[in-house]
């Protein structure tokens, strides 16, 4: 069991990068079947946990460097279809029948979905309707490196914690800030594709998502959370003089954090509240 | 931190990234200062009796300068012998003074890291549960001005 999770892990973030290289219709397919596989990759994992089996998210590195959509889609497909044989170990045949139903299905629309050329790993580092300056372009190209693997380490992070967690109240906000997370995952994910720069989140430590101090963690990640906006707000003015409009795209994406430190700081107290620490 | 093609490609698809199963030895660099870390995991070949590096990984709790310093650092190292790996570390070190604060606590970290791990190996020749050994940096991760600005709220 703990086999197809790593597998649906690893072709979950495959058909978002797919996701990410397209440039037509098929893109809103691809990461509607991306979130998908993320519930099954969640599912299962409840399924481990219910069965008292240890796990982690390690995972073998997915590459993606293609240069036509049929290619990573074959691969896809051949991931998907390999899983599906793997489904007779899950002890849960309601569960298996329906994560099975919905690789066929995928499988079907993956098959017919049609060609595209991919320029995600052309490294031109251009974003076409933006321009910018030398300086604003390494400045972005810095920061999309590094917040889109912090936002897949955050889901990574925030999923574990609610899969372990039977506090519904944290649970919800664990559910919003992993939503998010995605959504600034897309935003990111997206414009590396356009700027030639399309990688694959590395693998996230243990250590980061086995968290023994849970107040610690939350402690921790409200500054990160403000430092996160200092980022935001530096790119901000760093594209500001050659591009308004990414110039408010970073401020809108600043003053999300607002609402990311807001939560966590409710979940702080929430959970100091209940478990009677000071 | 000049950004160039070699830097991208570091950034797209690190060398060397991920866990080792049954890794030889392995060692750690931390920054004391913000938690961040790196774990090197070597696998040692041997050439005539003369133990070399045959495989290395690393992973990171850091930032991506941290993941391009791995990179580069452990495909220098793949293929050393460990006097090789130890003059690496050496020869790295050297060089911090020459980098920005950020890029030098992070190469620092690399080197470190490496360090650890093959002195953990020379140790488990002879002593085969001898434990992981941790270094510490002793670079700043914080650029000048910030320190300055800091020191001065």
């Amino acid at each position: 069991m703990k086999a197809v999770m790593i597998k649906v892990h690893e072709v979950w973030l495959e058909t978002l990068m797919a996701g990410f290289m397209s440039n037509t219709h098929n893109k809103q397919t691809l990461f509607d079947f991306a979130d998908i596989l993320f519930r099954h990759f969640t599912w299962i994992e409840n399924t481990l946990i219910n069965a008292g089996e240890k796990y982690n998210y390690d995972r073998d590195n997915v590459p993606i460097k293609v240069e036509t959509l049929k290619a990573l889609l074959k691969d896809i497909n051949l991931r998907l279809s390999d899983i599906e044989l793997q489904l007779m170990s899950l002890e849960d045949k309601a569960l298996s029948s329906r994560i099975a139903s919905d690789i066929r299905y995928m499988i079907n629309v993956l098959t017919r979905m049609h060609d595209e050329n991919i320029s995600a790993f052309n490294m031109h580092r251009v974003l076409e309707g933006h321009p910018l300056s030398q300086e604003a372009r390494d400045a972005l190209t810095l920061f999309l490196f590094e917040e889109g693997y912090k936002e897949y380490e955050l889901i990574m992070i925030y999923n574990y914690l609610k899969t372990h967690s039977q506090d519904a109240y944290m649970n919800r906000i664990f559910q919003i800030l992993i939503d998010e997370s995605m959504f600034h995952l897309k935003c990111f994910g997206d414009m590396q594709a356009k700027m030639g720069i399309l990688a694959t989140p590395r693998v996230v430590m243990k250590e980061l998502y086995q968290v023994t101090d849970i107040v610690k963690f939350l402690k921790d990640g409200i500054n990160e959370e403000i430092l996160a906006k200092e980022e935001c707000k530096r790119l901000s003015e760093a594209v500001a003089k050659d591009n308004a409009d990414l110039a408010h795209f970073f401020d809108f994406i600043n003053n999300q954090e607002n609402y990311h430190i807001a939560l966590m700081e409710d979940a702080l107290n929430h959970y100091q509240e209940v478990n009677g620490i000071e | 931190m000049t950004v160039d093609e070699q830097l991208v490609m570091h950034m797209m698809e690190p060398k060397n990234y991920g866990h080792m199963e049954s890794a030889d030895a392995f060692g750690f660099g931390k920054n004391p200062e913000n938690g961040e870390k790196v774990v090197i995991y070597l696998r040692i070949g041997k050439d005539e009796e003369e133990p070399y590096i045959s495989d290395i990984k690393f992973q990171a709790i850091g930032c991506s300068t941290t993941v391009v310093a791995g990179s580069m650092l452990t495909e220098e190292a793949k293929g050393l012998n460990l006097e090789g790996a130890k003059n690496l570390v050496n020869a790295t070190l050297n060089l911090l003074d020459k980098l920005p604060p950020e890029d030098a606590a992070c190469s620092e970290m690399v080197a470190l890291a490496i360090a650890a791990a093959v002195e953990t190996y020379e140790h488990r020749v002879s002593e085969p549960d001898y434990p992981a050994i941790t270094y510490k940096i002793k670079s700043t991760c914080t650029p000048k001005e910030e320190e300055y600005e800091s020191s001065n709220d």
